[in-house]
């Protein structure tokens, strides 16, 4: 023969392993006959020619690997020989793979959410995990913005940070007259692209002087997006100018499209100097140099050879100090460093708490996945620890056979992972559905993220190949002839293990499963709960729509008349019933502000904090929310600032502050001025609805007029509440066309907002609970399906003896029972515990035993559906058969 | 089976025993495992087996090349035969060979002594 070249040898290699088996045969015959000559019997002469031979398929082996890349070819023909086994148990592969891609997607989709919310809050930024959130804390340990002269003082003498920028996010104007658009913008520090590592996609950014001169740098930079929606990308944009807030400014370039300014969750489309604050807010120019004027965000670069507590640490000793020496305006306050992520701005705060939970879920599904892959190997390596073993005692090696193995899972978990992706890919697209409207695109876009995907699967991944390989592991503990001699009923040590493990994962993947339901259950008892408890107010018919006076460029007395004048329109208009006007709409996000207060003849406790939330208010506010006067009178439009100033309060606040005195006259000192209280009302929710009832103040707008912050119309109408809007919006754009309007819709859809998140994560958990369900479902199906199969032959003699299918039946029940009862108890308790974790967040009636007993039930059907099947199949049984199995 | 002990040779030494018979004459396997036996006077009690793995190696190194042809007793077999290449690594098998058995005998000599 031929020498052959490795191309050859590669394409024939078939017909060299034919001839080498020939070669072989032909030595045990020219053997066996030289033995028979010498007066052998033909068998004894056989024999003796192949043990002289040795094992003759492990030479045959041997001789064949020579020939074998020992890698690539053995390699080919191990995933062969797996799509083979793959094959032969379709419904167990197919059922690996699926729950694999079902994990991968479901965990890979929230995690991609979550983390684009909770990890990235400054997308675009470059090096953002340097970059933290400064906030001013009060002492009553709440938070608040910074003002800018704390900033400049943290700016100039903090030493663990490479540099600090602030931010301070208004709703701006946009454009001249009647062409005017209000959009999202941040009065910043000139430093603070520069901090954030934000490189303009277009142009320039602020030259540093401009934090030094007010009013000196009419510059602004815009976002891509407005770049592209207002002039197309047009290249001559920049130096061009532009209106905002009527005054002009010019254009010195665009930011990059991934920057949507340090709001996470709102799209920033204009970025101004904050030394220009008096061209964009007319009254405002005293802020910058108004210790207790807090409105800026602040982030700060840490140095990179600083570590965050040091930095934190220096943050604190640094503001004790300034509280310290800055006397009034800084006495009891503090700072604090934290991540951004933390921080207090935007709609992050609100989503924090949910996307935890979501987070916390998917864990425990991905467990579940794990579980149910190992579970379901597990059986399969049962039932084939016979294989395993004549293939060890016919002399492949255990390295061979773990290897053989290891392809099986990986082939599982390859196919489980490439079909989760696909299904991730298009989860996170249905997912869009589920963001709420109200919300910014940026916040809720839930790009997948390939490193996460990249964990999740490489979790599943691993736990699949640890599953798959554990029977290889165990193979080699059990021994030869016991896998050899043990009947169907699995006698070795090895497969009672084995048979334990997968008990107790099924008991963990049950327990698992009812906690998720529970999660779920709770958190939709405390979103119907949430929607059921009623503000205080009718929200009902009444429409809304707000403006910023502010932005007209009007001064205080021009803003007022606007307002009134605004208002009497409204309220002349065809079916309206009544009109106000109000600084703060309840129950929006965010709390609104407040006020520090002396109440006459009350002596605060301690410490006590007397900063109460309140409203600035017109006439009417009350009949138009139909929230009830219990005592005294509205404010009349006779309650100016000419007059004696007055407040009306809630019932909580004479609860609390009047301890059964009466109300009416009392005095109360606020804004350096006492107001007498001349009304009572109703307690009314006017941050979240699930508060206990609160002290709360309001004030008539005309004589604490805050021109900064925005007012919100409301009106009342017998009609549709569509109409409604619609009407208030034309009667603001006939006062004066030039005040852009914002939030028009009616209140109901408004004060619904907050709620939507809330909604997105129920639905998510109750999508993660059925996940989590039909999982534990399956993997119960498994264990019994494979308990009622070794034990064939038993249930075979006893129906042959005159069982009758209920005595199957019971069997059948007496194992599924046992894992149920464990997996019921062990995830109850487990649910117990979460739910004491989770405590603030729910809003629940009775504890929730209801949705602890639902869970419970919806898991005994879970499990019933489970046990159908085999149960079925064995009561089917025919003894015959069952009796010649094996 | 023969005791495990008898055959545990050093690696290679089968394939150098196997060249060094070829180098006489071309033989097909049944007949190299009868000559090393009864050259070796039956004091290598070779498994039979594991002949074929070794001549499968020397095959794809290319030190020998095989052709099917017809035995003595007039059966279908292998013939192997030395390649030009399986002479020149003979060579050097051989005087490492006997290098090594030298060295093994200086020491094993010493500890006689002792």
């Amino acid at each position: 023969m031929k020498h052959r070249s490795w191309l050859d040898r590669a394409l024939h290699r078939g017909r060299l392993y034919d001839e080498f088996s020939d070669e072989i045969r032909a030595h045990l015959d020219e053997k066996t006959d030289e033995l028979i000559a010498r007066g052998m019997s033909p068998r004894d002469a056989r024999d003796a020619a192949r043990r002289a031979f040795g094992n003759v398929t492990a030479i045959e082996e041997r001789g064949r690997e020579v020939w074998q890349w020992p890698t690539l070819e053995s390699i080919l023909l191990d995933v062969r020989y797996a799509l083979r086994q793959m094959r032969r148990t379709p419904a167990l592969s197919a059922i690996v793979v699926l729950t694999l891609a079902i994990g991968i997607a479901a965990t890979t989709t929230v995690f991609s959410w979550a983390r684009s919310v909770l990890l990235d809050p400054l997308p675009g930024a470059g090096d953002a995990s340097r970059i933290y959130a400064l906030e001013t804390t009060t002492s009553s340990g709440g938070w608040t913005p910074t003002s800018w002269l704390d900033y400049r003082d943290f700016r100039k003498y903090l030493k663990s940070f490479d540099g600090l920028a602030a931010a301070y996010p208004t709703a701006l104007t946009l454009g001249e007259d009647e062409n005017t658009v209000r959009a999202w913008g941040e009065l910043v520090s000139a430093n603070f692209f520069d901090v954030l590592r934000v490189r303009p996609a277009f142009g320039g950014l602020f030259p540093s002087s401009s934090d030094e001169a007010e009013g000196a740098q009419p510059a602004v930079v815009i976002s891509y997006e407005l770049w592209q929606r207002r002039w197309h990308g047009d290249s001559t944009i920049v130096g061009r100018v532009v209106h905002i807030n009527r005054f002009p400014f010019t254009v010195a370039g665009v930011a990059p499209a991934a920057f949507h300014g340090s709001m996470p969750g709102q799209q920033i489309d204009i970025w101004v100097p904050a030394a220009m604050l008096g061209q964009i807010v007319p009254t405002g120019s005293w802020w910058l140099r108004d210790r207790g004027t807090r409105t800026f965000r602040v982030f700060a670069r840490l140095k990179p050879n600083v570590s965050f507590p040091v930095a934190r640490e220096e943050v604190e000793r640094f503001t004790a100090y300034m509280a310290s020496v800055n006397g009034g305006a800084s006495k009891g306050m503090g700072g604090r460093l934290m991540p951004v992520w933390q921080s207090h701005w935007g709609m992050q705060d609100a989503l924090r708490s949910p996307l935890l939970v979501l987070l916390a879920a998917c864990g425990l599904v991905l467990l579940i996945v794990c579980a149910n892959a190992a579970n379901l190997l597990l059986a399969r390596a049962i039932t084939r620890a016979r294989e395993l073993s004549m293939r060890l005692a016919l002399g492949a090696p255990r390295r061979r056979l773990l290897r053989q193995l290891l392809t099986e899972a990986s082939l599982l978990a390859v196919f489980g992972a490439a079909l989760g992706l696909f299904a991730a890919i298009w989860m996170s697209r249905s997912l869009h559905s589920l963001i709420p409207s109200f919300s910014s695109a940026s916040l809720l876009d839930p790009h997948l993220d390939g490193g996460v995907l990249a964990f999740t699967a490489l979790l599943a991944v691993g736990a699949t190949l640890l599953a798959g390989i554990a029977p290889a592991l165990h193979g080699s503990r059990s021994a030869l002839a016991e896998n050899f001699t043990a009947g169907t009923r699995g006698g070795s040590i090895g497969q009672v293990t084995a048979t334990r493990t997968r008990r107790l994962l099924v008991i963990a993947e049950m327990a698992l499963a009812v906690v998720s339901l529970v999660g779920a259950g709770l958190f939709y008892e405390t979103f119907r709960n949430t929607r059921s408890v009623s503000p205080g107010f009718d929200a009902d018919s009444v429409g809304m729509t707000a403006v910023r006076t502010t932005l007209a460029g009007f001064d205080s007395a021009r803003a007022e008349q606007f307002l009134d004048d605004v208002a009497d329109r409204i309220r002349s208009s065809p079916g309206v019933t009544s009109a106000a006007y109000t600084d703060h709409v309840p129950l929006s996000v965010g709390s609104g502000s407040w006020e520090n207060l002396d109440v006459e003849g009350y002596a605060p406790a301690p410490n006590e904090n007397m900063k109460l939330f309140r409203e600035l208010i017109s006439p009417d506010y009350f009949k138009t929310l139909r929230i009830p006067i219990v005592a005294g009178r509205d404010f009349t439009s006779g309650d100016d600032s000419s007059s004696t100033h007055v407040m009306i309060v809630n019932e909580a606040f004479v609860h609390h502050f009047l301890n059964g005195r009466a109300a009416l006259g009392v005095r109360v000192k606020g804004w350096g001025r006492w107001f007498t209280i001349i009304g009572v009302v109703k307690d009314a929710k006017f941050y979240r609805v699930t508060d206990p009832p609160t002290p709360y103040f309001y004030v008539p707008a005309k004589q604490v007029y805050r021109p900064e912050q925005g007012y919100t119309f409301l009106a009342r109408a017998s009609g549709s509440v569509d109409a409604l809007v619609l009407t208030m919006q034309r009667e603001l754009h006939a006062a004066d066309a030039a005040v852009p309007a914002y939030n028009a819709m009616p209140l109901a859809t408004y004060i619904e907002g907050p709620l939507q998140s809330q909604h997105v994560a129920t639905q998510l958990l109750a999508l993660l609970a059925v996940i989590a369900s039909i999982l534990a479902a399956i993997g119960l199906y498994g264990v019994i399906t494979y308990t009622m199969t070794q034990r064939t032959k038993e249930l075979g003699v006893r129906i042959a003896l005159g069982a009758q299918a209920i005595d199957v039946a019971r069997i059948v029940a007496a194992q599924a029972g046992g894992l149920l009862v464990a997996g019921l108890l062990v995830g109850l308790a487990a649910s117990v515990v979460v739910a004491r974790v989770l405590a603030s967040m729910l809003f629940l009636a009775g504890g929730g035993v209801t949705v602890f007993a639902a869970a419970a039930v919806a898991m005994l059907v879970i499990a019933a559906l489970a046990t159908g099947v085999p149960t079925r199949r064995a009561i089917g049984l025919d003894p015959v058969t069952a009796l010649r199995a094996e | 089976m023969p005791d495990p002990k008898s055959r545990d040779l050093f690696p290679g030494a089968l394939e150098m025993m196997v060249l060094r018979l070829l180098k006489q004459r071309p033989l097909h396997g049944y007949a190299l495992v009868q000559r090393i036996q009864d050259a070796s006077n039956n004091l290598l009690q070779v498994e039979e087996g594991s002949l074929y793995p070794a001549l499968q190696r020397l095959l794809k190194d290319g030190l020998v090349d095989a052709e099917w042809g017809v035995s003595s007793t007039n059966r279908r077999v292998r013939v192997y035969r030395i390649t030009r290449a399986g002479t020149k690594h003979l060579g050097q098998e051989t005087s490492s060979f006997a290098r090594m058995l030298e060295g093994i005998n200086l020491v094993m000599a010493l500890g006689s002594e002792t």
